[in-house]
């Protein structure tokens, strides 16, 4: 039994080629995401470890540190003194280190990564765990001496000799670059400026008595835990946070990984996609190769071999498939973790594919999901093959499968998807985000479940219209390639559901990101005043010198600024609620159309005072001038007393819960030397906005790090946000494509195989070559445009869903991007087109006489 | 070989002059077909036979343009058909020949009306509407129109298939063993309709066969053996044409026979 099924898979080979193509590329993905983040995750952990001093004392970090408030937080300098009279300290040194700078060349150009990692400027202070070396100059001495890291002095062309101007939150001040330093280590992708340790902390911090962190080294013999627990006991219960090498290098790690966690999730929504889809093609391939050897089975039952053994030849033939695909993709998948690596160089991320790391886990994750996903999809298919009768070697049969009834399939169809819109109804009725995106979850879930189910069911009615003008349009033959997809839906069902599912989710996620667009552009309409805002793409705060220098502008009348302030406020109902808090300067009112359940600008923006949405105090039980315990960085704390409650929609964006905003002087008397992150301006009385826009663009040429937008400006950068999801979609999407192509093009191929005679007999009564290639295609076509109805019928459905999580977010405005629904249909018809290609060719090289004697 | 007393020039249907088929190359060529001089008169039913291997439809499948030939040319009415492209081919089978296969002479998505008018579908031509009622109604048909051919019995398929073949009025009608796949009754049915076809409707009709009785429903049979027309007889009967079939098992064991064939 196992030598017929090898030589069953090896005759075969060539129709499994195509669901091999769907394990490769699942495998691979999975493969490559692994081996890429084990790698990313190696290097660093090397890189930080190497680079962690044996004990850190740093500021103590309790609120959340990665809101761009532009304030540093700082330790004093004679910390280091203090740590370095600890016994088995060998010595302790004051690091200067901040990345809140912009750096520019003369021609006023960044000199920063453009890939959003940091510019980060620090003093020059040698030591063995430095990650780079002087290469060529010599070191910083000295105010207006500096020196640059090797990539970026390539990428931006800055040589030795060059003047680079270098805006801290004290100030700018102009350096001239007297050497260039070369990582020893994986450079992370940052820009690196090194000045004289003797000038950096005035220059960066404002203070010679300031520093960002104590790097500690450990006495030979005394371990860094050990150090680490005398120099805690030595500083006492100060605001400070003390970290071993390991532990330091672990946080470094920390920080970095989310990054890399989106690289590794993105990578395994391929990989899930490809599986998903493949599963489809794979049980396809296995049902219609079934049908096509009904009586090479029936004569094996014939000939005795019983039930389980039919399944079982079925079964290893899947496996041995699945073997085959998993190693090809492990192979697959490391050339994808290289070509990513390559990717991230290309990023200034200088990772090496030499160092390439392949865990234990690789392969066997590998193995496990393409040869798991192969038996999986071929089980059914086995099943089916197991229930064939001796008699069917026998018989003269027919193309198997497509009288069978599909009353089962509508009954479970029917009930799942009941169950899925019962789900979406609860999601749209919900009115807690959190249920509601669950229901929304098990909605899709399900209704997606429904759909495949029920595919081959609707095959008949809609292809009976998709197709309906094929006869009128191109006669005999278009009536013939209707007929033949309709011919056996349960096959034209499952191929389409390959792409079916991509573009659900295309759908889905274009309603929603449309829906959020628009959502947008009417807050913008109803909220922005302003005639300008002036920030930058990232909303990361930018120095001091851009609001004086756009306050100096003539024609700007008033300019309110916008500052964001990490604080946690405790509330009456005894919650402790970390968040972000926006400061704004008076006059709000003049740029902004704010709307209030209770209170005013004023009383809001108070000494003092705090304002924050209704429904978040409702929730916490805050009324109009309740006192609020508030704490801020740095054992700052005070209480703030709530002057006006706001009532405006989406006001909990970004991660900002609560809508919490207070005024300017607030926030710089407890979040000190912080930077402004957006400025909002109007022109003078006397001033057209078009004649200020120039003179403001004036003024910021020297300023790369900002941009000046007007309202349609503004509503496009957040339309380029929300874009960024979208291609990541549109990503997802070319890979289902790709697969599900594959799908088309294996069911023609094999539909091609078992028309061998009709084939031969058409051409044999005179239809031409071309004519029967227009055939397929049109087959084809209506395939695909099918799976894309389907496909994006549920996708609509899934993005008014989303549509009414998203409402309850405050993004009410409901958009369906139709442009993009019609031209996704008029694609999956091109993708008919192709996938027709091979099949057509195929069949239309067909000998006619051998066809019509084929057996 | 030829059948010269029936030709005049315009009573020729097709005919071929020095066709010959050979497969392979070198030692191991087979010839189906040697240097066969045929002409086939217009108007008239002609049967061939031949034992298995004879080459009978080679023959068939090269005077249809189904089938390249290794020499000799051949005719369909005025039209050197040998040298003809791919393409001049296929509309040739098209607009001047209908075909009857053995089995599978129907596609299973259309209809019986629709397989009927299918190659002057293809062709974007309109039926005759009133040689269509003529010939649905002389096989018929006509309550069963609307049938896919799953839903019809062998014998309604063939006459479907004979349908097809006479609907378009074409210069010859070629039937590879029409009635290989019958019971004997559908089979005498097919064969009368071929007959009422040339009697009645004009046609000509070339029929490939290995049964005595179908041939004896035909004017003249022409006899292959290795690749070679070896005789003819007119009006034929079932038992003179048994007869003479006989004599080819007498002379066989000596024969190679190795041609490709056609079951």
């Amino acid at each position: 039994m196992l030598k017929a099924t090898l030589r069953s898979f090896l005759a075969h080979k060539g129709r499994l080629l195509l669901s091999a193509l769907a394990v490769v590329l699942s495998v691979a993905f999975v493969a490559g995401s692994l081996i890429f983040s084990d790698t990313v995750t190696r290097t660093f952990d090397r890189l930080f470890a190497s680079t962690a001093a044996d004990v850190t004392v740093e500021p103590k970090d309790d609120l959340n540190s990665n809101v761009p408030s532009g304030a540093v937080q700082t330790v004093p300098a004679t910390l280091a003194g203090r740590v370095a009279r600890v016994d088995g300290v060998a010595s302790a040194h004051a690091d200067v280190s901040v990345e809140n700078i912009t750096v520019v060349d003369r021609d006023h150009k960044s000199v920063g990564p453009t890939t959003g990692a940091p510019t980060i400027a620090t003093d020059w202070y040698v030591t063995h765990r430095s990650p780079v070396k002087l290469t060529s100059g010599h070191a910083p001495q000295g105010a207006g001496q500096a020196m640059l890291d090797a990539d970026t002095a390539d990428k931006k062309h800055v040589k030795i000799g060059d003047t680079l101007t270098v805006m801290a939150q004290p100030g700018s001040f102009d350096v001239e670059i007297v050497g260039i330093a070369t990582f020893t280590t994986t450079n992370p992708g940052a820009a690196l400026v090194f000045l004289d340790p003797a000038v950096a902390a005035t220059e960066l911090l404002g203070s010679a008595g300031k520093a960002t962190s104590i790097s500690v080294d450990a006495a030979p013999g005394v371990s860094d835990a050990v150090l680490k627990d005398r120099v805690s006991a030595a500083l006492g219960s100060g605001p400070y946070d003390v970290k071993t090498a390991d532990e330091q290098a672990k946080s470094s790690a920390a920080s970095l990984g989310g990054f890399l966690d989106v690289i590794k999730y993105v990578m395994l929504g391929f990989a899930g996609i490809a599986v998903l889809v493949g599963v489809f093609l794979i049980v396809n391939t296995f049902s219609m190769l079934i049908a096509q050897r009904t009586r090479e089975l029936g004569l094996l039952r014939a000939l005795g071999a019983d039930r389980r053994q039919v399944r079982r030849s079925v079964l290893t033939e899947a496996v041995l498939l699945g073997l085959v695909g998993s190693t090809l993709g492990l192979a697959a998948g490391i050339g994808l973790a290289a070509g990513l690596i390559k990717l991230m160089s290309a990023f200034g991320m200088n990772l090496k594919t030499t160092e390439m790391v392949v865990g234990w886990g690789t392969p066997v994750a590998a193995y496990v999901v393409g040869v798991g996903v192969t038996f999986v999809a071929a089980y059914l298919p086995a099943r089916r093959a197991a229930t064939v009768s001796p008699m069917a070697a026998l018989a003269d049969a027919d193309i198997a499968g497509v009288g069978r009834p599909l009353k089962v399939r509508a009954i479970v169809g029917a009930v799942v998807g009941a169950l899925g819109a019962a789900a979406l109804l609860g999601c749209v009725t919900a009115s807690k985000t959190a249920s509601a995106a669950s229901f929304l979850g098990l909605g899709v879930v399900l209704t997606l479940i429904a759909t495949v189910i029920a595919g081959p069911l609707l095959v008949r009615p809609v292809i009976r219209v998709l197709g309906g003008a094929f006869p009128a349009l191109f006669g005999p033959v278009g009536r013939m390639s209707q007929r033949n997809a309709l011919r056996n839906p349960r096959r034209t069902g499952a191929t389409a559901a390959a792409l079916m599912v991509g573009l659900a989710l295309v759908g889905g996620m274009s309603v929603a990101s449309a829906s959020m667009s628009k959502s947008f552009d009417e807050q913008i309409d109803r909220t922005l005043g302003a005639d300008f805002v002036i920030q930058n793409a990232n909303f990361t705060p930018f120095s001091q010198e851009v609001t004086d220098a756009v306050r100096a502008t003539d024609g700007v009348g008033l300019v309110v600024r916008q500052r964001f302030a990490p604080l946690a406020v405790r509330l009456p109902d005894g919650k402790r609620v970390e968040t972000t808090a926006s400061g704004y300067g008076d006059r709000l009112d003049d740029v902004a159309h704010v709307t209030y359940a209770q209170g005013d600008s004023a009383a809001a923006l108070a000494d003092g005072a705090i304002g924050m949405d209704v429904d978040f105090a409702k929730d916490h039980g805050v009324k109009l001038g309740s006192v609020l315990p508030v704490e801020f960085p740095g054992d700052r704390t005070t209480s703030l007393k709530v002057g006006a409650l706001t009532d405006q929609d989406a006001s909990e964006g970004f991660g900002m819960e609560g809508g919490l905003f207070l005024g300017m002087g607030t926030v710089e008397k407890y979040v000190p030397d912080g930077q402004d992150s957006a400025l909002y301006v109007n022109a003078a009385p006397g001033t057209g906005p078009e004649q200020l826009r120039p003179r403001l663009e004036k003024t910021l040429d020297a300023y790369p790090q900002v941009q000046v937008r007007d309202q349609a400006d503004y509503k496009k950068l957040v339309h380029d946000q929300i874009a960024v999801l979208l291609y990541l979609v549109y990503a997802l999407l070319g890979l289902a494509i790709v697969i599900a192509v594959l799908g088309v093009v294996n069911t023609l191929a094999l539909s091609v195989v078992e028309r061998t005679r009709e084939i031969g007999l058409l051409r044999a009564i005179g239809l031409g070559r071309r004519q029967l290639r227009r055939m397929i295609r049109l087959e084809s076509v209506v395939i695909a445009v099918f799976g894309a109805v389907l496909g994006l019928a549920l996708g609509l459905v899934w993005g008014v869903c989303i549509q009414q999580v998203l409402a309850l977010q405050g993004m009410k405005a409901l958009a369906v991007p139709w442009g993009t629904i019609v031209a996704v249909v008029i694609g999956s018809a091109v993708v008919g087109v192709v996938a027709a290609l091979l099949p057509a060719l195929r069949a239309s090289r067909m000998n006619v006489l051998a066809a019509i004697a084929h057996e | 070989m030829s059948t010269a007393a029936l030709s005049t020039p315009d009573g020729i249907a097709a005919r071929a002059h020095g066709l010959t088929k050979a497969y392979g190359s070198g030692e191991t060529t087979v010839l189906a077909l040697d240097s066969v001089d045929v002409s086939i008169a217009r108007g008239r039913f002609t049967a061939v036979m031949g034992p298995s291997g004879s080459g009978k439809s080679t023959l068939m499948h090269c005077l249809a343009g189904l089938d390249t030939v290794s020499a000799g040319q051949v005719w369909l009415g005025d039209t050197e058909i040998t040298g003809l492209k791919e393409r001049e081919l296929t509309r040739l089978r098209r607009d001047r020949i209908g075909f009857m296969f053995q089995s599978f002479n129907l596609i299973p998505t259309l209809n019986a009306a629709e397989n009927i008018t299918l190659p002057m579908d293809i062709a974007g031509r309109k039926p005759d509407e009133k040689w269509l009622d003529q010939v649905v109604d002389a096989l018929g048909l006509r309550e069963r129109l609307g049938h896919r051919p799953s839903q019809l019995s062998g014998g309604q398929q063939q006459r479907v298939a004979c349908a097809r073949a006479l609907v378009s009025r074409p210069e010859l009608i070629f039937a590879d063993e029409p009635t290989g796949n019958l019971d004997s009754r559908a089979g005498l049915e097919v064969l009368a309709f071929l007959r009422q076809a040339v009697d009645e409707l004009g046609q000509t009709v070339v029929m490939v066969t290995h049964d005595p009785s179908a041939a004896a429903h035909s004017d003249l049979v022409l006899f292959l053996a290795d690749g070679r027309i070896v005789d003819e007889m007119e009006r034929p009967t079932a038992d003179a044409v048994l007869e003479r079939m006989k004599r080819f098992d007498v002379g066989r064991a000596s024969v190679a026979d190795g041609a490709p064939e056609e079951d």
